[in-house]
C-alpha cells in the first residue's frame, strides 16, 4: 500500500534545503519537487514512528526544531497528499481509499495542466477536481486526448508514477587527525597525498574529476592554515594532485605544528581525450596534468593558460584562462582556418618599450628606444582610443603605425605623457 | 616619405588560396621545422595562419591543440583570433625573455602526446646551442606533433627538416598623399632548406609572395 507524505514550506532556498534534510531524516526515499515542496515515501514507517498522524506530528516537530514551519499531508497518492498539505489544518492524514473524496473539492489549479487543456476545462465550466473526475472517460479522451485522461486519473487520486528518488550530492572531503603533531612539511604532504588518493578513488568511481582543491591544516593552539588550488586541467590522478599540493605548501607552508588535515575536492565531469573518431586527438588529461605541473613550476602559474580576450577596448586587454582539454566546439564556418585572409600579426612588447620620439608638425619623424631606433619614413595616425574614465584608472592612447628606414613596421603609442612602442608588425 | 601604394582591401591582391594552403601543408609532423626572418618580414603572420589552420582543422567538431612557447611574451591574442584561430585550443606559455626556460618548456610540451603543433617562438633570444635543437627534434620523432622554432636567424648545424625564410617586400598603405591607413605587408617566403622537397634553392616553385592584411 502506497503512503506518500507531502511537506510544504516557504519558497526560499535555505528553507527548502532544511526541508530536504528533515525529510531525509525520516525516510530514505525522498522526491525533491523544488519551490519548498518535498514528497517522501511514508510506507513502512509505522514500526519506526507510529501511525500516519504521529508521523505527521513528528515531521512538523522536527521541522520546527530546525527552524522552519511546514504543512504536512499524508495520503495514498502524491496529489492527495499535496491537497491535504495545502488545504488541510497543517498536519492532515487522508485515510487509505479516501483520496478521491479528499480531492473532490480541490481546485483544478492543483494540477499541472497545459495551457490548451486548462482553457478547455475552464470553458466547460469545470472548477474542481471532483467535477473533472466525474466526467465520462471515453468522452474526455475524444475531446481532450491522452492528457485529459491522465489528469482525470490524478483527479481521482490514481497516481501510479513512483517517486523520483533524490539523493544529496556526495561531499568529496576527507580528513585525518594526526595523533602526533607534524612539524615538518614532508609528512604533511604525505598525509595529504593519502587523502588525495582516497578522494581521487571516489571521484574515479563516479567518472568524475576535480577542478579545484581546498585544504585545511588544523594547527596547535586552535589555529588553522587554509589554502586552495585550481589545477590547469581537471585531475583524477592522486600523484598529480599530491605534486600540486606539495608545490602550494612549499610556497606557503603552515606556520605551526599540524594536528589535523582536511582535503576537499570540487567535482566536475572530465572531458575525454578524443570526443569522436573524426576529431583530432587531444592531450590526455593524465599526461597533460603531469606536464602542466612541471610547466607551472618552471614559469609560474600566472604565466600559462589559454589566452582570453577581455571585454575591454584597452590596448592589449588579454588574460589567461584555464587550459582544460577544451570541449568540442562546432566550427560554424565549416572550413579550416586557412579560409581566412592572411592576417598581419602584431608582436607585442611587454611591457611597452619607452621611446624618445622626435616630432615635426605634430607627426613623428624619428624615434629611439632600447629595442628600435631610426628615422621614420612613413606613418599614419593618430588613432585615438580612451576608456574606463568612470574608474580610478582611466586610459587614453594615441596610436601611430610607422615604418622605419630599415623597413621595420611598428606601432607607436602616446598615452598623454610619454611615448612607447606597443608592438612590431611581423 | 615612402610612396604609398593603393590597394584594395578585399580580396587581398596576390593571395591565392591554393598557395597558402600548400605552404601551410608543408610542415612535416614528427620533425623540427624552422621559420626564420628579420622583424616585419611576415614570419609571425605565417605562424598565426598555421595555428588558425590547425586549431580549426577538425571535421566540424573542433581542431587540434597547439602549444605556444612564447620566449619574449610577444603573442598578441587579438591578432591570433583575427587570423581565425580558436584561442581555447591554444596553450600559451609565457617565458618572459628567459631562453633556458623557453627551451625547457618546449621540450616538456614536445614530449606530451596529443598536441598537433608545438611552437617555440624565440624571436631575438639566443644564441641557442645546436644540442638543444637536437634534443627537441628527438622529442617529437615518431609522433604526429609538428615542432616549429621561430627565430630571427637560421643557425647552421640544426637538425631542422624544413627551414622557411621570410623576407619583407613592401608595406601596403591605403591612400596616396597623405597616407590614410596601414593596410598590410607584402612578404616573400622561400624554402631555405628542405629534406622532403625537391626545390631548395628558393626558385619559382619554392617561394611564395603573400599579402598579410592588417585586421581592424
Amino acid at each position: 500500500m502506497m503512503r506518500i507524505a507531502c511537506l510544504l514550506t516557504t519558497n526560499e532556498p535555505a528553507a527548502h534545503a532544511t526541508l530536504l534534510q528533515v525529510a531525509l531524516a525520516h525516510s530514505p526515499r525522498v522526491e525533491d519537487v523544488g519551490g519548498g515542496s518535498v514528497y517522501l515515501d511514508a510506507a513502512g514507517l509505522r514500526s519506526l514512528f507510529g501511525d500516519d498522524a504521529t508521523l505527521a506530528d513528528r515531521l512538523r516537530d522536527a521541522a520546527a526544531a530546525a527552524g522552519i514551519t511546514i504543512r504536512v499531508g499524508i495520503a495514498a497518492s502524491r496529489i492527495g497528499a499535496l491537497a491535504a498539505a495545502r488545504f488541510g489544518s497543517g498536519a492532515t492524514v487522508v485515510e487509505p481509499g479516501g483520496d478521491a473524496a479528499a480531492l473532490a473539492t480541490a481546485p483544478l489549479s492543483l494540477l499541472t495542466l497545459s495551457e490548451a487543456l486548462a482553457t478547455r476545462l475552464s470553458r466547460w465550466g469545470l472548477r474542481t477536481l471532483g467535477e473533472l473526475a466525474a466526467l465520462p472517460t471515453a468522452g474526455l479522451f475524444e475531446r481532450a486526448g491522452a492528457e485529459g485522461v491522465q489528469v482525470q486519473r490524478l483527479a481521482r487520486g490514481e497516481d501510479p508514477r513512483p517517486l523520483a528518488s533524490w539523493r544529496p550530492e556526495p561531499a568529496f572531503e576527507e580528513s585525518v587527525e594526526c595523533e602526533w603533531g607534524l612539524e615538518t612539511l614532508e609528512p604533511v604532504v604525505e598525509r595529504l597525498g593519502e587523502l588525495a588518493a582516497h578522494l581521487c578513488g571516489r571521484l574515479g568511481a563516479r567518472g568524475l574529476a576535480a577542478d579545484g582543491f581546498e585544504w585545511i591544516c588544523r594547527l596547535a593552539g586552535s589555529r588553522a592554515h587554509e589554502g586552495a588550488l585550481t589545477p590547469a586541467v581537471p585531475l583524477t590522478e592522486a600523484t598529480a594532485v599530491t605534486g600540486l599540493l606539495r608545490l602550494a605548501l612549499e610556497a606557503r607552508p603552515p606556520r605551526g605544528i599540524v594536528e589535523g588535515l582536511t582535503l576537499r575536492a570540487r567535482p566536475t565531469r572530465a572531458a575525454p581525450a578524443q570526443e569522436s573518431l573524426t576529431d583530432p586527438s587531444r592531450p590526455s588529461p593524465r599526461f597533460l596534468a603531469a606536464t602542466m605541473n612541471r610547466l607551472v613550476a618552471l614559469v609560474g602559474s600566472d604565466r600559462i593558460g589559454a589566452p582570453a580576450l577581455l571585454d575591454s577596448h584597452r590596448p592589449d586587454a588579454v588574460g589567461l584562462g584555464a587550459y582544460a582539454s577544451p570541449s568540442p566546439r562546432r566550427n560554424e564556418r565549416g572550413e579550416s582556418g586557412s579560409g581566412n585572409a592572411p592576417v598581419l600579426a602584431l608582436r607585442r612588447l611587454r611591457p611597452p618599450a619607452p621611446a624618445a620620439v622626435t616630432l615635426a608638425s605634430g607627426r613623428p619623424v624619428a624615434m629611439r628606444s632600447s629595442r628600435l631606433a631610426g628615422r621614420i619614413v612613413a606613418g599614419v595616425g593618430p588613432w585615438r582610443s580612451s576608456g574606463e574614465w568612470w574608474t580610478p584608472e582611466p586610459w587614453l592612447q594615441d596610436e601611430w603605425d610607422v615604418e622605419l628606414a630599415d623597413g621595420t613596421l611598428c606601432r607607436l603609442a602616446h598615452d598623454g605623457s610619454a611615448w612607447h612602442i606597443a608592438g612590431i608588425y611581423d | 616619405m615612402a610612396m604609398g601604394v593603393p590597394i584594395e582591401s578585399s580580396p587581398p591582391p596576390g593571395w591565392e588560396r591554393e598557395g597558402i594552403d600548400s605552404l601551410l601543408g608543408m610542415f612535416p609532423p614528427g620533425r623540427l621545422s624552422e621559420i626564420v626572418g628579420p622583424r616585419s618580414s611576415g614570419a609571425s603572420s605565417l605562424l598565426l595562419a598555421l595555428i588558425a589552420r590547425i586549431t580549426t582543422s577538425g571535421s566540424g567538431e573542433g581542431g587540434g591543440q597547439v602549444a605556444f612557447v612564447d620566449g619574449m611574451d610577444a603573442l598578441d591574442p587579438a591578432s591570433t583570433a583575427a587570423a581565425g584561430a580558436d584561442l581555447s585550443a591554444l596553450l600559451w606559455v609565457r617565458c618572459g625573455g628567459r631562453l633556458r626556460v623557453a627551451l625547457s618548456a618546449a621540450d616538456l610540451l614536445a614530449r606530451c602526446p596529443g598536441f598537433a603543433l608545438v611552437v617555440l617562438d624565440l624571436d631575438e633570444l639566443g644564441p641557442v646551442p645546436a644540442s638543444a635543437y637536437i634534443r627537441l627534434q628527438r622529442a617529437v620523432e615518431g609522433t604526429p606533433t609538428t615542432l616549429i622554432v621561430r627565430s630571427e636567424r637560421h643557425r647552421e648545424g640544426t637538425p631542422a627538416s624544413l627551414v622557411l625564410a621570410t623576407r619583407r617586400l613592401a608595406p601596403q598603405w591605403m591612400g596616396l598623399r597623405p597616407l590614410t591607413r596601414l593596410a598590410g605587408l607584402r612578404s616573400e617566403i622561400s624554402i631555405a632548406r628542405s629534406r622532403f622537397h625537391a626545390f631548395s634553392d628558393g626558385g619559382s616553385t619554392g617561394s611564395w609572395t603573400l599579402d598579410w592584411m592588417l585586421s581592424q
